[in-house]
């Protein structure tokens, strides 16, 4: 069994002996003998090797990105992280850390989310950031919920175009305090969000927040977000958008965004099945008392040395309780330092051109899948960084994507809603494709593709 | 003293070197004018070295569990096996899309599914979803569950009350109010709860009661039983926050002692580390009246495959992005696999050994408020302290000049100068006695030394009353402050 309980002989008994009992059954005389359990059932212990080789016997049972020609895409994606990051984040004196709450002990992890907020303050052009949520999704709800504080209204509006495990995020920050979460039609053929409905919701004085996000649930740009303020007026708007876009993007705020949040695990942070992620958030100085979650201040110590603490704390739920603008507690700092050092070591330029550069390459794949009969692709005419969507004319989304598959070809996701009672929506795929993805890689897709939908088009 | 912490003299990241031209990025094709960025992001750009050189140096003034004891009450501050690390980052378990199809991630299910039945078995609920990311997150996920189940019968418009003891976290009230619930808190007797202030205020608007057990004195609710007939007599339901489970792995469970839902925090009990902050993992167990609600998808076994199921009409939907935080998930199952039945049942038993081995030394120091048998905490009131002038904000940070970290300081909030203690069974007896010894050092030093702690770290006292009084949240923030200062 593992040595991590120290069983140095004769130990537990010196324990024992101070408190001067014979054993530790002594200890839980207080837990009623009706309450007790027997055995719970977990197995035998195991030594480290056997550990080892058990869970690796599972993950062999994954096949792993490298694998495939893979071209997910969405919220999370498969961006290379240089090894210096991992470096970092692996130093245990940060990893194997608690929230600083003894700012003196943790200036290292202090300064880091300092630099963390700094940065997405930088990519936003808003004031404020926060330390971290737990994912874009939650930050989107933690939005929504920020919205309402500083505006008064019902209905929360989102694109049509949200992807259905954020719209359901959403709709559950939006039950507690009854809330509506109100869709906005998009334009058929561009995607784009239509400005006419949201002027007449609008009069309609019952809304509080607007989400748009960038790019949205299609993988398009939406050229109408800029519009959405002067629309809005004193409605509050949230820009949900993806931290490698605003490389090349204009800073949210500087067209009026009042929060932009975002998922942040493309810098620096591994896919891992979906998590850990990292949800970022900021919003502008006025709001910032209104704002979920930790916030890192500078200030001084005692010799006038520039130093770092947790601040602001009368919002947060250990000080306000049920009065606290969010309960969140735990966030996700390890994965902010990863977002900050990401950021750091590739530097703004380097995002800047490795943005174009993955533009570039989803353009040959967008165009190369768009010669093919059957497959609409892009679906929308409106342009995309990375990510985009492909209709099929014939044959099932998930048909299709699990005939490439057995070509290794990972070639994106389905767009519905899988909860049985869901809208059945058309057959789209969001395609996602990364830095890595190689010309060979693109062609793969395409030839598979075709072979694909060839196959279906003779099968129906 | 003999600890010092590393001092250096590291600048913030962006005075490390000039920030980018800020003329603007390349051009992507199809942008229109009004969306690109006119300016590149403001930051440094800096060679790899130096970056990993700034971050290293910033590590270094940071404590750890790796670097020292580190016993925040309810916090379960364990060692982070590196087994579990080396795990976490094999190509089979970080390189793995959430959207790969069932066929190419059967291992991630897999896992996913026997972690699941494991903590059934550990919290005696059979129903377990791994989506939370942390233990609030838990907590509100069960809070919209409980909502789902009241509203399917009928009741939510009645049943509007969350109730929950003066003990509990903050996180539970914040947790309740934000499902959309009013709270209220039901005092405590000695520490515990009072069970005819509890019967007193449940009725058939109460829609839950939130326990932590054992609670955040360190004490177990013995009266659990009764409370659980209380509550469900009056038609509502129970809540198990389990911040505090490391104290009772393998003698009592949810399950047992009638909680209907539950929450883990793999980051305490399951030894997952915290990242100075998070990630987190807020696993959920419940029974069956509130099982159907739990998030989708829910991991199934079909014949030798695992699926996600999205079947699941009850379900509140979904609380984040793809599933649970599979990264932690596989640590505590490997943490799992390694201890076994013996191992988790051995845990509880060093940790509440521990707890009050320390408990009985150090109340010889400063008084304990409540009776003396206690679980994997305890709690200690730094009151006396005033007669010296001092508070209990000095004594911790003395405590970090002896290189060990501070207990939670003032929680729980109904011991005045409180400090909640939590050393678990990853310290051996000699780290126990050298932290008894650091606080024994502590608590007898003079008035002088303890208001000028800490001395060792890399900055003094820090001002944080100015940090509130005179935000400064970001770069862009000082930047404004020096300018502003520079024309005055």
């Amino acid at each position: 069994m593992a040595r991590w309980i120290s069983e140095e002989p004769g130990e537990e008994a010196a324990l024992l002996d101070a408190l001067g009992i014979s054993s530790t059954d002594a200890l839980f005389a207080d837990v009623p003998k009706k309450a007790r359990i027997g055995r719970m059932g977990v197995g035998p212990a195991r030594e480290e090797p056997e550990v080892v080789a058990e869970v690796d016997q599972l993950l062999e049972r994954n096949r792993p990105l490298s694998k495939f020609a893979s071209f997910l895409g969405g919220r999370v994606t498969s961006r290379y992280s240089p090894a210096a990051v991992d470096s970092i984040v692996s130093r245990s004196e940060f990893y194997s850390a608690y929230t600083p709450y003894q700012a003196e002990a943790s200036q290292g992890m202090l300064r880091t989310l300092f630099e963390f907020q700094s940065l997405w303050v930088e990519m936003t052009g808003l004031d404020v950031a926060n330390a971290s949520l737990y994912d874009g999704a939650s930050a989107a709800g933690e939005s929504l919920l920020f919205c309402r504080r500083i505006h008064e209204g019902s209905r929360f509006l989102v694109p049509a175009s949200l992807p259905w495990e954020e719209r359901s995020v959403l709709e559950n920050y939006a039950s507690g305090p009854g809330l509506t979460v109100a869709t906005v039609p998009y334009d058929d053929r561009t995607g784009r969000l239509d400005l006419d409905f949201v002027r007449d919701a609008v009069a309609k004085k019952d809304v509080f927040g607007m989400l748009a996000d960038l790019p949205n649930g299609f993988g398009h740009i939406d050229e109408g977000v800029p519009e959405l303020k002067s629309i809005l007026g004193d409605i509050p708007l949230v820009v949900a958008a993806d931290p490698l876009s605003l490389s090349v993007l204009e800073a949210p705020g500087n067209y009026g965004a009042d929060v932009v949040v975002g998922e942040g695990q493309g810098f620096g942070i591994a896919p891992s099945f979906g998590g850990p992620l990292l949800g970022l958030f900021a919003c502008r100085k006025e709001h910032v008392r209104s704002a979920p979650g930790r916030i890192v201040g500078a200030t001084l110590d005692t010799e006038g040395r520039r130093a770092y603490a947790l601040t602001l704390v009368t919002r947060e739920q250990h000080i306000r309780r049920s009065k606290a603008t969010s309960n969140i507690c735990t966030n996700e700092s390890l994965m902010a330092l990863a977002f900050v050092v990401y950021a750091t070591v590739v530097g703004p330029r380097g995002l800047a051109r490795l943005q174009t550069t993955i533009a570039e390459k989803a353009r040959t794949l967008a165009s190369g899948l768009g010669a093919i009969d059957g497959l609409k692709s892009p679906r929308f005419d409106a342009p995309y960084l990375g990510d985009f969507t492909v209709e099929l004319t014939r044959g099932s989304a998930e048909d299709f994507l699990d005939r490439l598959r057995r070509r290794k070809v990972l070639g994106g996701h389905s767009l519905k809603d899988p909860r049985p009672g869901a809208t059945p929506g058309p057959d789209r795929i969001l395609v996602g494709v990364p830095e890595t993805a190689t010309e060979k890689g693109i062609q793969k897709y395409v030839r598979a593709a075709q072979a694909t939908v060839g196959a279906a088009g003779r099968s129906s | 003293m003999t600890f010092h912490q590393a001092r250096w003299d590291e600048p913030p990241v962006w005075d490390l070197a000039p920030s980018a031209d800020l003329e603007a990025p390349p051009t992507v094709p199809g942008i229109p004018e009004k969306l690109r960025r006119k300016a590149a992001v403001r930051w440094p750009e800096l060679s790899e070295l130096e970056v990993v050189r700034h971050y290293t140096r910033l590590s270094q003034m940071n404590f750890g569990i790796d670097t020292s004891p580190y016993p925040l009450g309810s916090c379960t501050m364990k060692y982070n096996p590196k087994v579990s690390e080396l795990l976490a980052r094999r190509p089979g378990a970080a390189d793995v899309h959430p959207y790969q199809p069932e066929a190419t991630v059967q291992g991630s299910l897999e896992l996913t599914w026997r972690l699941e039945r494991l903590l059934a078995r550990i919290t005696g609920l059979p129903e377990v979803s791994l989506q939370p990311a942390a233990g609030a997150h838990g907590e509100y996920a069960a809070m919209l569950m409980v909502r789902a189940y009241f509203r399917d019968r009928g009741e939510l418009a009645e049943r509007s009350e969350v109730l929950l003891p003066d003990t509990a976290h903050g996180t539970n009230p914040a947790s309740a109010a934000m499902a959309g619930f009013t709270t209220r808190e039901i005092r405590d007797k000695n520490g515990s709860v009072d069970l005819d202030e509890l019967k007193h205020a449940l009725s058939s608007k109460t829609a839950c009661f939130m326990l932590t057990n054992p609670n955040t004195a360190g004490l177990f609710e013995s009266e659990i039983l009764e409370i659980a007939e209380a509550v469900h007599g009056a038609g509502a339901l129970l809540y198990y926050d389990g911040a505090n489970l490391n104290a009772i792995l393998g003698v009592t469970h949810p399950g047992r002692m009638g909680f209907d839902v539950a929450h883990l925090n793999l980051h305490k009990t399951f030894s997952t580390p915290h990242g100075g902050g998070g990630p987190g993992a807020g696993v959920l167990a419940a029974g069956e009246k509130l099982g159907p609600y739990l998030p989708v998808p829910r991991v199934v076994k079909v014949g030798r495959k695992f699926r996600l199921d999205y079947d699941r009409p009850k379900s509140i939907g979904k609380i984040k992005t793809a599933y649970g935080n599979f990264g932690l998930d596989l640590r505590a199952f490997a943490y799992i696999l390694s201890l076994g039945e013996e191992g988790l049942k051995h845990v509880s038993r060093r940790a509440v050994l521990n707890s009050n081995y320390a408990a009985s030394r150090l109340g010889k120091l400063l008084p304990r408020p409540f009776r003396t048998l206690v679980k994997h905490e305890f709690v200690l009131s730094g009151a006396p302290l005033k007669e010296k002038g001092v508070r209990t904000l000095d004594l911790a940070k003395r405590l970090l000049d002896e290189g060990v970290h501070a207990p939670t300081v003032y929680f729980p909030a109904l011991v005045e100068e409180s400090l909640m203690v939590e050393l678990p069974e990853t310290e051996s007896k000699r780290e126990l006695d050298g932290y008894i010894a650091a606080f024994e050092r502590a608590v007898t030093d003079t008035p002088e030394n303890l208001r000028a702690a800490p001395r060792s770290l890399s900055v003094t006292r820090v001002d944080e009353v100015r940090a509130a009084r005179e935000p400064l949240l970001s770069w862009k923030d000082l930047r404004a402050a020096s300018a502003k200062a520079e024309t005055q």
